[in-house]
Formats: structure tokens, sequence, C-alpha cells
């Protein structure tokens, strides 16, 4: 796929990817762009557009990796970009699956206890997401801060990739959620009311691993690649 | 468990006639259909016995059978015109004709209905799991950990691993609260046996 430079128009950039749409969103971005060119729109906002289009052509490209703008932006502008995708999946994306599933469970029979085991397994799988998401708010974004603050390591402070062997691996539930419902949900429910439920799963899914490509592609290894340059230091 | 009947037959003479005699000694819901097309419109039925008394030589739509036999304990019976002894055809669980007396329909049905009482609840198709998977599943979904399944099934703990790995590659689900939905969703467990608000 294309890989989108600085000169290429804002609308071309949604015309062919209509996902980025609440990509951009987040860095408040909205539609209405005229003729304008990503650089124009970027600098109206007050975005790094390096950052911008490596954000953007990550989503875009599964192979693409920022070299060149790595280390033009700063991790703290991609921890704030992620920060707010965590807020879009708690605040928008994950209501919006509930209450498809809530359609689902008020318009089927009483007596059916597949769809009460895929709403018990869905909370579960939300628990687990939530948490997941909490770990890194709370743990993994502060430790990142702190490490461009102070630029020193802190005895015995575990390394990023540490921090990321902690989590839980949650795209396995959600990947089991789908399965199940493909292939033994029993007839009973509201067709529509399932397909809709099912396509916001199939879209989360793809949210949630292209947001972990952005975590693994850009900010670990930025934030590896501090932790190296800091390490003789610490020696000496 | 509810039963339901179905005669199917063009002949409305057979179809009020039978009709009769079972209603006379079984309280059964009867349906009496002219065409086997008409059966179509029942196929969403389940956990019930279902009886379909059908024209020898005739069978039911394949998906609706198919779907009925998944969701219920279907028992397709033939019916004969002729008294010829040729017996139970391929394609029917039991024949009948119509010379049968009311005592032989009588015992039909008391063979029907043990034979529903005799067989498990309900199995829905599982796929190509083997029976020792299912016993695994089973296991897995009531939290047994490895150790606990090998002593409690006879196998060893390399063999419990290796069924668990089948499963997750036949099944595709790979979570322990994955595999017990689907053990309830497939009838290995029932939805009692388990605490919907502590999957694992």
């Amino acid at each position: 796929m294309k890989i989108f430079k600085k000169e290429d128009k804002m609308s071309s950039l949604v015309s062919a990817n209509s996902n980025l749409l609440p990509v951009i969103n987040r860095f408040g971005i909205q539609l209405g762009f005229k003729e304008k060119t990503i650089q124009d729109i970027c600098k109206e906002k007050e975005v790094n557009p390096d950052f911008f289009l490596a954000i953007v052509n990550t989503y875009t490209d599964e192979n693409y990796f920022p070299e060149e703008e790595l280390l033009s932006f700063s991790p703290l502008l991609l921890i704030d970009y992620l920060k707010n995708t965590h807020n879009y999946y708690i605040g928008y994306a994950l209501p919006k699956i509930e209450r498809l599933l809530e359609n689902i469970m008020a318009n089927c029979g009483e007596n059916y206890p597949s769809l009460k085991m895929i709403s018990s397994f869905y909370q579960k799988y939300k628990t687990e997401l939530l948490l997941h998401l909490k770990h890194e708010d709370e743990k993994e974004f502060p430790y990142i801060v702190e490490l461009y603050k102070t630029r020193k390591l802190r005895p015995g402070q575990k390394s990023i990739t540490e921090y990321e062997n902690e989590h839980t691996d949650v795209e396995e539930k959600l990947s089991d959620l789908k399965n199940l419902l493909i292939k033994y949900v029993e007839p009973g429910y509201n067709h529509n009311d399932m397909n809709e439920f099912l396509q916001a799963l199939f879209q989360f899914e793809k949210d949630l691993y292209d947001h972990a490509r952005i975590e693994d592609a850009i900010l670990i290894k930025q934030v590896s690649m501090l932790e190296n340059e800091l390490k003789p230091n610490e020696v000496r | 468990m509810e039963e339901n009947v179905f005669i199917i037959h063009p002949s409305e003479i057979i179809r009020k006639g039978l009709a009769w005699i079972l209603q006379e000694y079984f309280k059964m819901e009867i349906t009496q259909l002219s065409a086997i097309s008409d059966v179509n419109s029942f196929a969403a039925i389940s956990n019930n016995l279902i009886i379909t008394i059908i024209q020898k030589g005739a069978s039911l739509p394949a998906e609706t059978e198919e779907r009925l036999r998944k969701n219920n304990q279907l028992f397709v019976v033939s019916l004969s015109a002729s008294t010829d002894k040729e017996g139970l055809v391929e394609g029917y669980d039991y024949d009948l004709n119509v010379l049968a007396s009311n005592l032989e329909i009588q015992k039909l049905i008391q063979v029907i209905r043990k034979s529903a009482s005799k067989s498990k609840p309900i199995m829905a198709d599982n796929g190509d799991l083997t029976q020792r998977e299912k016993d695994v599943i089973r296991q897995i979904a009531l939290g047994l950990s490895n150790k606990e399944m090998a002593d409690k099934l006879n196998i060893s703990i390399h063999t419990v691993i290796s069924h668990r790995k089948n499963i997750t590659e036949k099944l595709n689900i790979k979570s322990i609260s994955g595999l017990t939905v689907y053990a309830i969703m497939n009838n290995l467990l029932d939805i009692s046996d388990i605490n919907p608000e502590e999957l694992i």
C-alpha cells in the first residue's frame, strides 16, 4: 500500500483508508479538509507532521517502519497518542460492543445458555483488557515519561521489554470469542444484531492489532534505544 | 422434554386416522402435513422428542432433517401402504404399515419413548473431537489441572498435554474460559455445572 507523505492531501488519506478516521481524530483533526495537505493541517493543529505520518503509515502498511522519523519526535508524544487511544477504547469502542451484545441478549429467548455464556465470556475478556490498559497507563507509561525526563535508569529498574512481558495476551480471548460465535452459536438470535456485534468485534480486533504494532514498532524500539544509551553511564 | 409428532402423508384418511389413534392413547402434540416440504417451517424446533411418520420411500428435506436431528431427538418412522414384510429400510429409524393394529402402534411409541430417555441429553455435533478429547475439555472446563486430569482419566500428563494441543488446533480456541464456553455450547457440560460468573 501507498506510503503517505507530507505533500499528500489530507482528504486522499481518508479516501484511501477510512479506518484512519478515528486515528486522525486522536490528533484533534476532523473532517472538512478542503484542498489542504497533511503538512498544512498538521501545522494548523500544531501536530508534529513526522509523528503524524509515522502513525498513519504504520496503520496503513504492515511492513512500514518509520526509521527516519523515529528520532525526530519524542516518545512522550507517542504516549499521549496511545493514552488517547486507550480512552477511545474505554469510552467508545467497548461501550459500543456492549450495546450490541445487550441488543442480542434482549432479543433472544429466556432459555439460551450459549448466549449467556458468550456474554459472561465477553465480560471476562473486557476485565482482562481493562487490566491490560491500566497496567500500561499506570506503570509502563509513567516509567517511560520519567526515563525521558530524568534520563537516568534507577537501580533495579525494570526494562521496557520486561514491562511488556508482564502483559497478558488479550488477543487470545477476543479471537476465541469470534470463533465461538462463528462456529458454535445456535439459531434463535436476531441476525442483524448478531452481525453487527460480530462486525464490531472484527473491527475492534483490527484496531487493537494496529495499536499493538505501534507500541512494538515505535514505542518499544525508541525506549529500548534510550535504555541502551543510558546503561553505560550507570556502569561508570 | 416435549413431544412433537408429525404425520406427513398425502392421504387425509391416513393422516386423520393415525392422528386419532395416537391421540386416543397418548397425549401428544400432533401436526398433520400433506406435503413433506411443509416440515421446513418447523426446522427451528429444539430440545424436543420429535417423531415424524412419513410415507415409505419419501424422506425429509436433508437440511431440515439435519437441523432437527442436531437439536432434538428425532425419530423417522416409515409408513408403508402394503403389508409386505421387507422390514426396516435404510433412512428410517422404525417402520409401520397401514394395517398395523392399535396395539402395534402403541408399542412403537413406547419403544421410541424408551429409546429417547435412554440416550443422553442432546449431543450436538462436536466436529472432529474424539471421545477422549471431549472428556479432557469437560475437565478443563471444570477447572482441573493437567495433573488432576491425568489422575482422573487414568492417562499420563504427557497425554493430557497432547490432547490439549490437539483440541486447540482443531477448534482454534485457546483460552481456558473459551473452552469452557465451547463445552457448554456443545452440550458437553450443563451450564449448572459451572458458575458462569467465574469463568476462569
